[in-house]
Formats: C-alpha cells, structure tokens, sequence
C-alpha cells in the first residue's frame, strides 16, 4: 500500500471518530433536553406556575425519534446492536468472516433507510405536524441520515475485518 | 386470503424462515427483523420498502415508549450519584451475615434497585462492575458470580416500575397501575427463592460470609438510603392516585434520582452525568431501534393474519385455565431465548391476548404471567441480554455460564408455576387495593 492511501486513510477515520463524537454529544444532548417537556407536563398540570403547553408531548416523541436513531447510528459504530451467537468458538479469522457476514446484513438495512427513507422523507416535504406544526420532513429525515451514517461506519470496519482475513494485521 | 399475494403460511415461512437464518448468520437482531420483512414488502404489490420507514416511524412516535430512556437514565444517575453505593450498605446490613454473604447482597440490592430503576440490562451491567470481580476475589466460582449477577437482575422489570408493564399496558391497554400492585407479591417471591438458591450453593461450596451487623450499623445505613427507598413509593402512589402517567411517573425518577445525585448526596460531577446520559442514550437507542422493526415485522404477521391462522389451530386443542397459562408462559419462555421483551410483547402479546380471554384470565394476570416469563428470556440462552452483560464485563463465554443460570432458574420456574395457577399470587394487591382497575 502507497503511503498515499494510508495517509487518506487515517484522515477518512480521524473524520469518523470525529463524527462519531459529535453524535455522542448530540445524544447526550437531546437525552437531557427530552426530559425538559415531559416534567413541564406536570409541573402545569400541578401549578400555575407555567401555562400548560399542548406541543410539549409532541415536541417530547419527536426529539425521541431522533434519540433512537442517534442511538441506533453510534449503536453500529461499536457493533453494539445486539446478536445471538450460535456458533462454537471460532480462530480470530472466522470470527472476522462470520462478523462479515452480519455485517452484509447491516449494509442491506443501511442502503435500504438510504433509499425508502428519502423516499419517506420526500413525502413528508409539505406536510406539519399536528400540534407544533413542525415541518416533518425534519423528523424523517432522520432514516436517510441514519442509512449514510452506518454506510460510513460499516466502511472502516468491513476494511478492518478484510484485514484480519486475508491475514494483513489491522492498521489502528 | 384475498388480495395478498403470499398467503399466510408463505408469508409465514418467509418471515420467520429469513430471520432465523438471518440470525444464525451473525445478523444483529434488530436488523434480521428489518431483513426478514424486506422480501415480503417486495414481493406485495401493495407494500414496499417505505412500509418499514413508516411503521418504525409509528412504533418510535410512542409517548409510552419514552418511559424507556428515563428509566434507563434513573438507573445510570443513581450509580453515578451514590444512591447504589447506600443501598448496597444496607443490604450488607441486612444479608451480609447469611452464607454466602456478598451474593445474597447481590440479590437484595437487585431487589432494591428493581423498585426505583425500571430496566433489568441496567441492572446487569452495573451490578455486574460492582459484584463480578468481588465475587471473584472472596473465591466464588465465575460462572456462578455471573449467572447470580444476571438471574438477579430480571428481578427490575418484575418488581415495579417496570419498562415492561409500561410497554405492555401501551400495547395491550391494561391499567398499569394494576400491573405496578401485581408484580410486587411474585417479585418479592422470587428474591426469596434466588435467596434460597444462593444459601444452598454457598453451605455447599463453603462460601464466605460477613460477620452480622449490629442494630446500629443497621439502623444507620437504613437512614442513609431511606430518601433512595422512597422513589418507589413516590413512583407507584403517583400512578395509581393518577397524579401523573406511567412516562411522567419515569420522568419523575429521574428528576427524584437526580436530586439525590446532584443536591442531597452530592457526588455526582458534571463528568458523571455525561457519562450517565450518553450511556443512556446509547443502550435506549440499540433497545429501540430493535422495536422499530419489531414493530414491522409484528405489523406484517398481523397484514397476512397469521396470528389468527395460528390461534385457531392453537384453539382447537381445548386448553382449559391452567393449561393455558402455562402455553402462554412457555410461548414467551421459547420466544424470549430469540428475541429482546418489548418486541416479543409487540410481535406476541396482540396474538396470545385472545386466547387468555378465552378461558377467562383477567388480563392482570395475563400480563403477569407474560412479563415474568419474559424476564427470564433475558437469561436464557442464545439471546439472554442480562447473561450476555454479565459474561462480557466477567470476561466470560455465555456458555460456560450456562449451567448455573439453568439451576438458578428451576426455583423461579417455581415461582412462575405458582403465578400461573393460582392468580391471586398477582391479582391480591391489586384488588385490595384500587379493585377499579381489574375489570
């Protein structure tokens, strides 16, 4: 391998550990911010301290979807989605293959969300919510963007495997 | 079947034959379930791929399901906060003189920590950290240390709050108010009979023990966690005098567990709650995510009524009451080895309802005996979340760890049958104490 590629390499994986933390602090942001609405909830029900909102359960689902698919982005990163492992003991070769293997999986989902879910999104270009009257589209754009995301990160990690296979060593 | 291509023992085979394979190829769950509906939304005209878009939309677009970040949340802010380290100080207090000292703590604190987190996976893993390597340094074997670890951990959706009960109040609108009553009775007898099982292994391994603590000691670590022993009261009154609903209530948790945290107990920096709070979104995304193609595949199997094709043959065996109980209990046993609880609630609770209400199961009862079943499907092999936990922070194969977690679950098992035949072991509490909601 030229040391060109291997320089455009570590800058393509400084990008995704650089992504990848950005979306950790988006996560940890929208957790702390979902639990905003929801106490002003009661907190109206049981005061006249505030006015009760009605968008506040709204606004509540919607950033929750996108908690879930952040969630569910950083989730292939660490190969975190759980699986179930019926297979006995294998040489760190195979286990590199049969991690392939679920992978192919995952990069079939990813090109899907890619597809139908711009598709979901397009639909969604003139329409508003009930309540807040948000533009959806800002909602289901989260699917495309969750389908590129894991396209990006299952890159790096079917390299690696592809590595440990054909016996190369892994680049860290 | 008219206007459907596939008919419903093809739709069937399709779907259920594509995840299993799936599955066996090392897929993650939550993505076998997406694969598996993709070529039935392709072959049927009618559907397509924006289908899965949109019913994972629906199924994310849930009030009731953001009860499960909160609990989750709860959960990480009282490990973080201290709230964890006080309750573990009274259950020493409490247990740690009985054989087998360190492990029937493990049991209490689960106990404890069921009544104020909802979540069994947060459970296991902070347990596991706190009790795996003690365990290992005061000589207990590993493979029992984990399978403990793990086994206790079911106890937090059990006993109340519960993400399960939440969810399958949603799902299948029973009042879950009435869930919280009825889970307490079979909760506190399964705690025993992990108590039981513990005291047997530890006479017989010769496992240590802590010398038994004084009234004051005890007296002392009960008034330092009594503000952490009040979230369940807080949590349950609050849902049944109706001061808030079941994901206020979550909301609330956290709000109470982070006052202890921030304000009371003051341990927690501002590192810990970052840590807190992005474990939490990590682990709800993974969890969720799974239910949003659960809900898809589940949307599919009731597209084609397969649930209706499978219950009618099921009907025609003519189970009475018990027998019925105990096919609901060993449906979610065998789909809780597969699949995660919430989306086996989505996939089977819709399909089993029927059949409970044919013979006349209040559905409390039905719910009970489901979601205890369930709660074991988290460690039973191949898909045990809780044994899956345990084993990577013990740094162990789920199998070696299987033999013991099977023994631990016989005396629950017994627990489960003793739920099944004789509903009062679930229904007691709820009647006596706000009978309107049992219908």
């Amino acid at each position: 391998m030229s040391s060109a590629s291997a320089g455009q390499q570590t800058a393509w994986r400084r990008f995704t550990a650089a992504y990848a933390r950005l979306l950790s602090h988006l996560v940890v942001g929208s957790v702390a911010i979902l639990v905003i609405p929801v106490s002003l909830q009661i907190f109206s029900r049981f005061t006249n301290l505030i006015p009760s909102y009605i968008w506040t359960e709204e606004m509540a689902r919607f950033l929750f979807i996108w908690t879930i698919m952040i969630g569910a982005m950083i989730g292939v990163r660490e190969s975190a989605h759980f699986d179930v492992d019926l297979l006995p003991q294998l040489s760190k070769r195979n286990e590199a293959i049969a991690r392939c293997c679920g992978r192919v999986g995952v990069l079939i989902i990813a090109f899907v969300f890619v597809w139908a879910g711009w598709k979901f999104t397009r639909f969604a270009f003139n329409r508003i919510s009930e309540l807040a009257e948000l533009p959806l589209w800002l909602i289901h754009m989260a699917w495309p963007i969750t389908g590129l995301t894991w396209l990006t990160f299952l890159g790096e990690q079917f390299v690696d495997d592809y590595r440990i296979i054909t016996g190369k060593g892994v680049q860290s | 079947m008219t206007g459907t291509v596939l008919s419903s023992g093809q739709a069937a085979m399709v779907l259920f034959g594509s995840f299993f394979t799936l599955l066996f190829l090392r897929v993650p769950v939550a993505f076998a379930l997406g694969l598996a509906s993709l070529p039935v939304l392709i072959i049927e005209p009618r559907l397509d791929s924006v289908t899965m878009m949109s019913e994972t939309f629906n199924a994310f677009n849930s009030f009731i399901l953001l009860a499960v970040p909160f609990f989750l949340l709860t959960a990480n802010l009282m490990n973080v906060g201290g709230v964890t380290d006080r309750l573990m100080s009274l259950s020493r207090a409490l247990v740690g003189h009985f054989p087998g000292g360190l492990a029937q703590i493990n049991v209490v604190l689960s106990f404890f920590f069921a009544g104020i987190s909802g979540s069994s996976t947060a459970d296991a893993a902070s347990q596991s950290k706190i009790f795996i390597e003690a365990q290992r340094k005061e000589g207990y074997d590993d493979s029992f240390s984990v399978a403990i670890t793990a086994v206790s951990a079911v106890l937090a959706v059990i006993i109340p709050p519960s993400i399960l009960m939440v969810v399958w109040g949603g799902i299948l609108t029973t009042s879950i108010g009435a869930l919280f009553l009825a889970g307490i009775i079979p909760g506190a007898l399964i705690a025993f009979a992990q108590m039981a099982t513990v005291h047997a292994y530890a006479v017989k391994r010769g496992y240590p023990t802590y010398p038994r603590s004084n009234w004051a000691q005890l007296g002392s670590a009960f008034s330092k966690s009594i503000l952490a022993l009040m979230t369940p009261g807080i949590i349950i009154g609050g849902k049944i005098f109706g001061w808030f609903t079941a994901t206020e209530s979550a909301a609330i948790a956290v709000l109470y567990a982070g006052a202890l945290s921030l304000i009371v107990y003051r341990e927690m920096d501002m590192k810990g709650l970052y840590a807190a709070l992005l474990d939490t979104g990590k682990l709800a995304g993974i969890t969720l995510f799974c239910v949003g193609t659960a809900s898809c595949f589940g949307w599919l199997l009731a597209y084609y009524k397969i649930p209706e094709v499978i219950l009618s043959g099921v009907s025609s065996w003519g189970m009475g009451f018990i027998a019925t109980g105990f096919f609901i209990a060993g449906v979610f046993l065998m789909v809780g080895c597969f699949l995660d609880a919430i989306p086996a609630i989505i996939i089977c609770g819709p399909i089993l309802a029927p059949l409970a209400k044919g013979v006349g199961m209040d559905p409390v009862h039905f719910a009970m005996v489901g979601i205890i079943s369930l709660a074991f499907g988290l460690v039973t092999p191949p898909y045990g979340l809780c044994l899956m936990i345990a084993c990577s922070v013990a740094g162990m194969r789920l199998r070696d760890a299987i033999k013991d977690t099977m023994i631990m679950l016989v005396p629950m098992l017994v627990v489960l049958a003793l739920v099944i035949m004789w509903p009062q072991v679930s229904l007691f509490l709820p009647s006596f104490i706000s009978p309107e909601f049992l219908k």
